[in-house]
């Protein structure tokens, strides 16, 4: 196993990278100076990927909406103890979570990391899933689904997918539906976890106060190799327009809510970052109190200081959300449509670039600060196909016309989704 | 890691900690005075607007623009409350200038913005400069109505109006909306002048070298002023109420939820702080193994101590038709703790999660904040490894003491309209 040394030119932080034999892409920084150790077990495995087939497979098999999460309470389950009880002994805070195009274990501690990093490499190689232990988490996740439905960020969101996406399944929610979870089974739980718990499709990421070398003989000691089997998710194919321009929901809330997103083209690797950073750079141009159109939200009242803006994005899907708390969402949305007019027409003020990039550039450096931001920076950066200071380096790259080009080919109005969580009358 | 604290003026202390790992700066300035229902918006107003504009940035458009120009340094107010008091004041965190690109001088840039901030700020006659105040009181009150959105937090604000009725720490820490809807520029820039005077003024700088033009800056504009200040008495017990309470309240939600608040007369607060970690705060206690994992009725239930108050409480979320059930455990759950069921595998865990958080504390600026901030409210300046050493002394028997010491006092729920019972 050779070690890669990845070095940021305009810090001198650095990483090691690892491929190792057992067929896991392994990512530690040793951070000299910080007590805390934060590990992540992670595989390229989400809500989204629910068509799927191995190169052994003669058919694609198609699962249940909720899966990979309902997968993830089940792996914390062994068959003779819960994981939570193992990391009581060591005295580690643990924990896991699904998103979209991703599933990753976690623990954070002080001490005893190499026990802590045996227990994780363990549980997650070591499924046990019987009919009656599924049966018995449908309650817990259940709950769990209810309580997001009460959560107004996540439905003005959901809503707003699902107003956007015709086919893809990024529109479903991650923990799926009462109806979908029901259809889940103990068999195809193993038949997800075989497909997509291959190490050749999974990461450690590991940072803080550790040692390289004992991280990587623990490794040597607790993965089992995997052959590759050729994983292929598929996703229906998706019409580049929207599905409505609009959509508005009553719930019990103090402040009404919005996203306006905008579908953008999705792309992969390095060419999507260079997309995902322009994107951002245009979201804190175009949400920037500094700049008049904000200055005038904000003093008609319209916006208040939660204004702003992110990049949401994966495998086929791409979209650029502003969202905050407004009595007036649709006054922001003209606002920021005749403000992309007007920089497309007169051009992006070069002092205001320079500035943005400037304080982009003071986040990414400041995240490096941070044991469990620089463990999620490496995870994230194996699962968007990139490495992990390229963003540093394509943000000093980045000039006003990448911005500009970005803002023309896909800020549309005719792609815009606009998603209202309104106070009860 | 070096760290010294130094009186600056009269109750205005400075506390400096150096550790080379960091490569940003960090500042927060806090006023703690006494919660009232009658000062709480004001005081909020106050602080609120200081960081939105200043004599030098006149507007927040001007203010965001240098912040922007200082590679992204972030300035914000801080409202929030422990036992009966106010904290207010400011944070800031800012690129240390060994990362500045073109060589900028960020750290003096900042310190001459938050002098300006604090000890200049944008005023007219004996008002705060009213557009600025208009967004800073926009803001305020929208933080208000949106306690709503996070129905949890909701949930837990009026558990703690309930269970700490007619005491100052029944008042939010934003104060109320009718409070923050009348008050004006004047009346923030009189109670801004009024903390200045009077609240206690703790000031915590953590940076990567040393650095004491900060502290110099301070001890300059504080030697302005004639401070007289006023004593906060941050804890005292919470009484106990003769009947425990009941309080009920119908929305349009899918999940319920279940706040219950316990009282203690104990001092103990070491113990109390073991018994919440074994009873209900990590995923390998009592609450979480028997009420959501054995009898799944909730998808979260925890508690936690809160010993400035001598009150405990316990929050879950769970289905109306559930919750007599959940209740019921959680009782049973804190009487099997009564009556001694606490195993040495379970003081061992909490020992273990709470070595491996106390060493956590030096890994971030605001944990370093926090920790000082902390040993500064109880009066006591102990490091964590000190601290930790508190928790390992604890017996069962004070933990059995500690559970024996929580009577019940109020519950509020937040209830599912759809149901009908």
């Amino acid at each position: 196993m050779e070690k890669e040394i990845l070095t940021c030119t305009r810090t001198g932080d650095s990483c090691i990278h690892v491929k190792h034999r057992s067929g896991l892409d392994i990512y530690i920084c040793e951070m000299n100076g910080f007590s805390s150790i934060e590990a992540q077990f992670g595989t390229k495995y989400g809500s989204i990927n629910t068509v799927f087939k191995t190169s052994s497979d003669p058919e694609y098999t198609c699962v249940p909406e909720g899966i990979a999460h309902f997968l993830e309470h089940k792996l914390f389950e062994n068959e003779d103890c819960k994981v939570f009880e193992l990391y009581a002994q060591t005295g580690a805070s643990c924990n896991a979570m699904t998103s979209f195009d991703r599933t990753c274990y976690f623990f954070s501690c002080s001490k005893n990391y190499e026990e802590n990093l045996r227990i994780l490499l363990k549980f997650v190689q070591e499924p046990y899933f019987t009919q009656e232990n599924v049966d018995k988490e449908m309650g817990i996740i259940g709950q769990e689904i209810k309580m997001t439905n009460d959560n107004p960020e996540w439905r003005v969101f959901f809503n707003m997918l699902g107003c956007m996406y015709h086919a893809h399944p990024v529109k479903t929610d991650i923990a799926g539906t009462a109806e979908s979870i029901a259809k889940i089974d103990a068999d195809l739980l193993y038949k997800c976890y075989d497909t997509f718990y291959n190490l050749n499709n999974m990461v450690l990421s590991i940072a803080g106060n550790i040692s390289a070398d004992k991280v990587l003989e623990i490794c040597d000691e607790c993965l089992h190799p995997c052959a590759d089997k050729g994983l292929e998710c598929v996703f229906p194919d998706e019409p580049d327009g929207i599905v409505r321009p609009e959509i508005r929901e009553t719930q019990p809330v103090g402040a009404s809510i919005f996203n306006l997103g905008c579908k953008c083209s999705p792309r992969l690797g390095l060419e999507r970052l260079r997309d995902v950073t322009a994107a951002s750079v245009a979201s804190s141009l175009l949400t920037d109190p500094a700049l008049p159109m904000c200055e005038k939200l904000l003093k008609d009242g319209v916006i208040n200081s939660t204004f702003g803006g992110e990049v949401f994005y994966g495998s086929g899907y791409f979209t650029l959300i502003f969202s905050g708390e407004s009595d007036f969402p649709e006054l922001v949305r003209e606002a920021l449509f005749n403000e992309i007019d007007r920089l497309l027409t007169e051009g992006i003020n070069e002092k205001d670039f320079q500035r943005i990039k400037k304080s982009s550039y003071g986040a990414l450096v400041t995240e490096l600060n941070n044991v469990e931001a620089v463990t999620n920076l490496m995870l994230s950066s194996y699962i968007d196909g990139i490495s992990p200071y390229d963003t540093i380096e394509v943000i000093s790259a980045l000039t006003s016309a990448d911005v500009m080009d970005f803002m023309r080919r896909e800020l549309r109005r005719d792609r815009a989704v606009l998603s209202i969580i309104e106070k009860e009358k | 890691m070096i760290y010294e604290r130094v009186e600056l003026s009269d109750n205005v202390g400075f506390t400096s900690i150096i550790d080379d790992k960091f490569k940003s700066c960090s500042l927060a300035v806090y006023f703690l005075t006494e919660l009232s229902d009658k000062t709480a918006a004001v005081n909020n107003l106050a602080t609120g607007v200081l960081t939105i504009s200043n004599s030098r940035y006149k507007t927040y458009a001007d203010m965001c623009e240098k912040l922007s120009e200082l590679y992204g340094a972030v300035l914000c107010s801080v409202a929030r409350k422990k036992g009966n008091a106010q904290i207010l004041g400011l944070r800031a965190s800012w690129l240390d200038n060994k990362y500045a690109i073109d060589g900028e001088d960020i750290g003096g840039e900042m310190r001459d913005l938050i002098r300006s901030c604090l000890f200049s700020p944008n005023v007219c006659g004996e008002a705060f400069d009213s557009d600025s105040f208009a967004l800073a009181k926009k803001d305020l009150l929208d933080r208000i109505d949106g306690e709503l959105n996070q129905k949890n937090v909701y949930a837990v604000s009026q558990a703690v109006k309930l269970a700490f009725r007619d005491e100052p720490a029944s008042c939010a820490a934003y104060g109320s909306r009718d409070a923050a809807s009348a008050a004006s520029p004047e009346d923030a820039f009189r109670a801004y002048q009024e903390m200045l005077r009077t609240a206690q003024i703790e000031i915590y700088y953590v940076s990567p070298q040393k650095d004491d033009s900060l502290a110099e800056m301070f001890r300059e504009n504080f030697a302005e002023i004639k401070r007289s200040p006023k004593p906060v008495k941050i804890s005292d017990h919470s009484p106990l109420k003769p009947e425990p309470l009941t309080v009920t309240e119908e929305f349009d939600v899918n999940e319920s939820k279940m706040v219950m608040f316990f009282k203690t007369d104990s001092d103990d607060r070491y113990a109390l702080k073991m018994l919440s970690v074994i009873y209900g705060e990590l995923p390998f206690s009592k609450l979480f193994l028997n009420v959501r994992e054995k009898l799944s009725l909730c998808y979260y239930c925890s508690c936690i101590s809160m010993a400035t108050k001598g009150a405990f409480m316990v929050e879950s979320g769970v289905e109306r038709s559930n919750i007599e059930k959940a209740k019921a455990e959680i009782l049973a759950q804190l009487d099997e703790m009564k009556k001694g069921n606490i195993t040495d595998n379970e003081i061992n865990g909490a020992l273990m999660a709470l070595d491996n958080a106390v060493l956590q504390i030096t890994d971030s600026p605001s944990g370093y904040i926090s920790w000082f901030f902390d040993c500064f409210t109880d009066g006591r300046f102990i490091t964590p490894q000190e601290h930790y050493k508190e928790f390992a002394a604890v017996t069962k028997e004070r933990i059995i003491a500690a559970a024996n010491s929580l009577k019940p006092d109020c519950v509020y729920l937040m209830l599912n309209k759809e149901v009908q019972e």
